[in-house]
């Protein structure tokens, strides 16, 4: 579905992803785990259009991504939640939403879309006319990747969901993100949670400053000595 | 000083304070957004009165033909700047304003060529007065108050009730967040541009018939529209219209009772009491 070849991306003199190449298939979730600054949110960034990588490249399903602006990618069906969930927050919830469903242009389509948001997120109908910034650190979580889905993607990147949560809240996005799935969502979950990103995925990939140096079985990975000792803390 | 020359000079100063707002809203709309101050505002003021002058004057258009013909040429003129300068330089501030600043100097100097070295003048438009609480007030002044107050309206429900308003908002609390929901912020800034220039240019045209033409006219209303946006807060739209309103109605009250150069220097001394006590303007925050 989306595959990335020797992608590089460099920022003035320093070149933060070094040539990574990685592929998602249909239906899975797929898992970029490192250190802050090993190259994963550059990555996804370059993905979506919001930085240019200077090299490489980027194809989903049939369409070359490079050179694309965002507002085009999320038309082809790929959704990104970034890192510190970016909402509007003077908007009120519904309105996150709505902007999330901005290239619909049925509003049949937007009422059924936050049908199923609603059905999935009952927190997110009850806070509806409340400013997105009044939420708490996990219902911001929640409305952000609600927000993405109104788009109804084909894949969602997920940029460190479990930021800043409670291990509750930490736990209650990893069952969304396997709900998401269940719906024939493919995901790329960023996380420096590696126990999360590892236990939710069935393939992984380690970078470490810009690099790729690992990829595997997620379950392998997890038992693997030095992702053990380095990103696991056991 | 007279109840009589007091309310004739509330509605004068509400008249002024319309023709400021339109020319603060536009300018606190584009610093929303992209944090670029619009230099060339008060050049879009004056070429808005020169197309009075042409249209409406010269060749003999109805005057609210004109005054919309003002709005589109000057909104379209928005949009092809957005396009040229401020798209090409990739969201980059100081470039825009240095270019900002040459367009300004460039169409002023202009001016003198083309529209002649000499002052011109529209005829009245509106004449008469009319009989306001037992005061009699020139139409021409207060007919402003209504026309501007529709444009207000009018941008206060785009901006709230359509789509088009609602990427506006989101590109001002994240530009990059827009773009990923799907927005072509680049078509939205240029649409900024355009509202911005039209408005500038609406009250250049609703001046035309009360002041004389010559190409540095806007300087003086453009003064006044920053000092608006700072003192009602950067990017706040209700900012710019109370802050509108609070300095039209000084300009007009205490020149008439003290005279212009006083109340010149009143205003700068209210702005600074305003910000003493809140920095961030009067309905501005701390971004």
């Amino acid at each position: 579905m989306l595959d990335v070849k020797d992608l590089r991306v460099r920022y003035g003199a320093v070149e933060a992803v070094k040539g990574v190449s990685f592929s998602v298939s249909a239906g899975s979730i797929v898992s970029l785990i490192g250190a802050n600054g090993a190259g994963k949110t550059t990555s996804l960034r370059a993905l979506t259009g919001l930085v240019r990588p200077s090299s490489g490249e980027v194809r989903f399903e049939t369409a070359s991504l490079l050179g694309r602006a965002p507002h085009e990618i999320v038309g082809l069906g790929i959704a990104h939640v970034p890192e510190g969930r970016r909402l509007f927050p003077k908007m009120t919830v519904l309105e996150n939403l709505k902007m999330g469903a901005y290239r619909a242009r049925r509003q049949k389509d937007i009422a059924s879309t936050l049908g199923m948001i609603y059905e999935h997120f009952p927190i997110l109908k009850e806070r509806g006319r409340q400013v997105a910034g009044s939420l708490s650190g996990g219902e911001q979580q929640m409305l952000a990747i609600a927000r993405a889905l109104m788009s109804r993607p084909k894949l969602l990147l997920l940029d460190e969901p479990s930021m800043g949560l409670s291990p509750i809240m930490t736990a209650e996005i990893g069952k969304i993100i396997r709900q998401i799935n269940d719906r024939d969502v493919s995901i790329i979950l960023v996380e420096q949670n590696a126990m999360l990103a590892l236990t939710l995925a069935q393939y992984g990939y380690v970078l470490e400053t810009g690099s790729l140096v690992m990829q595997g079985n997620a379950q392998e990975l997890l038992r693997d000595e030095g992702v053990k000792k380095a990103y696991l803390g056991i | 000083m007279t109840a009589s020359l007091l309310v004739q000079s509330a509605v004068i100063g509400l008249s002024i304070g319309s023709i400021y707002i339109l020319m603060a809203l536009g300018l606190t709309l584009m610093f929303g957004m992209m944090h670029i101050i619009n230099f060339a505002h008060g050049a879009v003021y004056m070429l808005g009165a020169y197309v009075i002058y042409y249209v409406f004057f010269q060749s003999g258009a109805p005057y609210f033909v004109s005054f919309v013909v003002a709005m589109v040429l000057l909104g379209v003129f928005g949009y092809l700047v957005e396009r040229s300068i401020y798209r090409p330089v990739k969201g980059g501030i100081e470039p825009t304003l240095v270019a900002l600043l040459a367009l300004t100097t460039f169409l002023q100097a202009a001016g003198y060529p083309v529209f002649g070295q000499l002052d011109k003048h529209v005829p009245p438009v509106f004449e008469g007065t009319k009989n306001v609480l037992g005061v009699m007030v020139s139409v021409e002044r207060l007919v402003i108050i209504p026309i501007a107050a529709a444009l207000v309206v009018g941008l206060y429900l785009f901006i709230n009730k359509t789509k088009m308003g609602a990427a506006m908002r989101a590109i001002e609390q994240d530009k990059e967040a827009a773009a990923l929901q799907g927005v072509n912020v680049h078509v939205v800034n240029g649409l900024a541009f355009a509202i911005g220039f039209a408005l500038a240019a609406a009250s250049g045209a609703l001046m035309a018939p009360i002041f004389k033409l010559d190409p540095m006219m806007g300087e003086q209303p453009l003064l006044k529209a920053f000092i608006i946006i700072i003192l009602g807060g950067l990017g706040s739209i209700p900012g710019a219209i109370v802050g509108g309103l609070m300095l039209g109605l000084i300009d007009s009250i205490v020149a008439t009772a003290l005279g212009a150069e006083p109340a010149f220097l009143l205003s700068f001394v209210f702005i600074i009491l305003v910000l003493l006590f809140k920095p961030t303007g009067l309905f501005g925050y701390a971004q």
